[in-house]
């Protein structure tokens, strides 16, 4: 019973202090990766929105409980951004981020996250296949070619592309809610 | 429905475990080399697996979110896992003995297999709900069992072949996962 | 007695070529020379931290619970290199995902531990903890190089080939992982054979 007294009270004790230590480390670096994090949604934004110098995160309008980021010059909106996590791809969820102009006309796309096969699916974060979507509306039909559409798949791959094409389309029709008022 | 088949299908065939995320590659190069045991591992492996993602799924969701300690994530994971083993394999010793002393010596080395650690954190960074978390896991589990039997069955054939002199032992053994592994990348077709 | 502790972890007892540990990493996040070198530096900052501390109190920890203690130790470590990476290295940590809270499950970092930290005084388990990792980001940084130059046509993300070079785009996607590990195993073979044979 003294051995076993003595095992639990070794395991608490580590236990304890690795979780002491991991609070501290916590804490020196939270700010900063709060800090990256941020600074990876608004490049995001700068490449795939028109030009804009208000900061798109801080304002936004929710609809459906969904984000709509708005970009403004001066003020003046020249664009908004939804952010939508679709988990239709074959590894899982993949977070897109679809930027229009103030009319709802897509300005660019941009993959935020993805765990699709490296060498096929992954080539939804080329930029070849991302301007495709460029200049599109929701009156467009935002599909694949083999469903319909207007986007041309890759060779091997029909599911990831199609995963984004229909988080595009979801994020449009979001986004026409607001440019429609 | 289609979404959920999907699912598994991407996480048994297309994503393989083992051949295209190289998860639990230990275990898939250490006890493939008779299709007998590479079954009890894979029996054992999907029942830790399925298990393990269900409870830490549930503890991150209700204890660690809502707490904001997701930095204790993978500490919390691990221990989960070793006494989810510890704890399997004192059940069975009591209860099913004839099961144990098959499986017996798979179960402590599950704890340091990454698979079952990783299913439990790609359960977290997907964002799945709780019936997506579950065919996930179990598929994973599925495809992991399907690699690792279809491996053992190779090696056993391999093992009469002549194999080149600097080629023989692990080299051929690598060569061999790797066409496995452009076989199972023909899946991806397969969902039109 | 420390020249052997750094041979044995450079070459001799080599994790990936010689052990077989470790081969999860090796094989997942060796797609280019950066991410490589990333992980290695990753899994040796774990290594050399984990062995330091349970070389200081292995003689406390009763036998029976050793292993969930190391366990305790080695995630800690991984945890405070994770939040570390993600604060300063952000990109990079991103690429590498899961395979840095994997490093836990690496049992490269348990088994040296087990067979070294634990049965040797501090001085000595820094240096091997140094040493083993030193010596496993070697061997992902030759696997990485060889399958960025041949897959991406470049090195370090700068394009190193002709560019009339078609990309191998195999030796990126998962099955160059093996065929590649496999052809550099099979140099080895032929390697040491060879200095074998001149003795």
């Amino acid at each position: 019973m003294n051995s076993f007294f003595k095992s639990v009270f070794t395991i608490t004790i580590i236990t304890v202090l690795a979780g002491i230590m991991l609070t501290l480390s916590y804490f020196f670096t939270k700010d900063k990766i709060a800090y990256q994090e941020r600074q990876e949604i608004l490049n995001a934004f700068k490449s795939i929105l028109p030009y804009h110098n208000n900061e798109p995160d801080k304002e936004y309008e929710i609809i459906n409980n969904q984000k709509i980021f708005i970009a403004k010059d001066n003020g003046t909106i020249t664009g908004y951004a939804v952010n939508v996590i679709n988990t239709q791809g074959y590894g899982g969820a993949i977070s897109i981020l679809t930027g229009t102009d103030s009319n709802g006309v897509v300005s660019g796309v941009a993959v935020i996250y993805h765990s699709e096969t490296p060498g096929l699916g992954d080539k939804i974060t080329s930029k070849s296949f991302l301007d495709l979507f460029k200049g599109l509306t929701i009156n467009d039909k935002i599909a694949v070619k083999k469903d319909g559409g207007t986007i041309e798949q890759f060779s091997g791959a029909t599911i990831s592309p199609r995963a984004v094409a229909a988080g595009v389309k979801d994020s449009l029709k979001v986004i026409n809610g607001l440019v429609g008022k | 429905m289609e979404h959920l088949l999907l699912l598994f299908v991407g996480a048994a065939l297309v994503n393989n475990i083992v051949l295209s995320r190289f998860l639990g590659i230990c275990p898939f190069m250490g006890v493939s080399k008779s299709t007998e045991t590479a079954v009890g591992m894979s029996l054992s492996v999907a029942f830790v697996m399925t298990v393990s993602a269900v409870v830490s799924f549930l503890i991150d969701k209700y204890i660690l979110a809502p707490l904001s300690l997701e930095y204790l994530r993978t500490i919390v994971f691990i221990l989960i896992i070793a006494s989810l083993v510890q704890f399997v394999e004192m059940v069975i010793e009591k209860t099913l003995p004839e099961l144990y002393s098959g499986l017996g010596i798979y179960l402590p080395l599950i704890t340091t297999n990454c698979a079952v650690l990783g299913v439990a954190l790609l359960n977290v960074q997907f964002k799945y709900s709780f019936i997506e978390m579950l065919i996930f896991s179990f598929g994973t589990a599925a495809g992991f069992g399907l690699a690792l039997i279809l491996f053992a069955g190779l090696r056993e054939r391999i093992s009469y072949s002549a194999v080149p002199k600097y080629f023989q032992g692990m080299p051929i053994v690598f060569i061999m996962a790797g066409i496995l592994s452009l076989a199972f990348m023909g899946f991806s077709g397969m969902v039109k | 007695m420390i020249k052997n502790i750094i041979i044995n972890g450079l070459y001799s007892n080599n994790a990936t070529f010689k052990q077989m540990l470790g081969l999860c990493p090796t094989l997942a996040v060796t797609t280019s020379a950066v991410n490589a070198l990333g992980m290695g530096l990753a899994t040796t900052a774990v290594l050399t931290g984990s062995n330091l501390s349970i070389s200081f109190i292995a003689r406390y920890i009763p036998k029976n619970v050793r292993i969930p203690a190391y366990i305790v130790i080695i995630a800690c470590f991984v945890t405070i290199i994770d939040q570390m990476m993600k604060a300063n290295f952000y990109s990079l940590h991103k690429v590498l995902g899961i395979f840095i809270p994997l490093i836990v499950v690496n049992c490269i970092v348990l088994g040296r531990a087990e067979a070294f930290a634990s049965k040797n005084n501090p001085v000595y388990s820094l240096v091997d903890g140094l040493s083993v990792g030193i010596g496993f980001t070697i061997s992902l940084f030759i696997l990485g190089s060889f399958r960025e130059i041949i897959g991406s046509g470049t090195f370090f993300n700068m394009p190193v080939m002709l560019s009339s070079y078609d990309p191998l785009l195999i030796a990126v996607m998962p099955p160059g992982a093996f065929l590649f590990l496999g052809f550099l195993f099979a140099c080895k073979q032929f390697i040491d054979s060879r200095i074998k044979g001149e003795k």
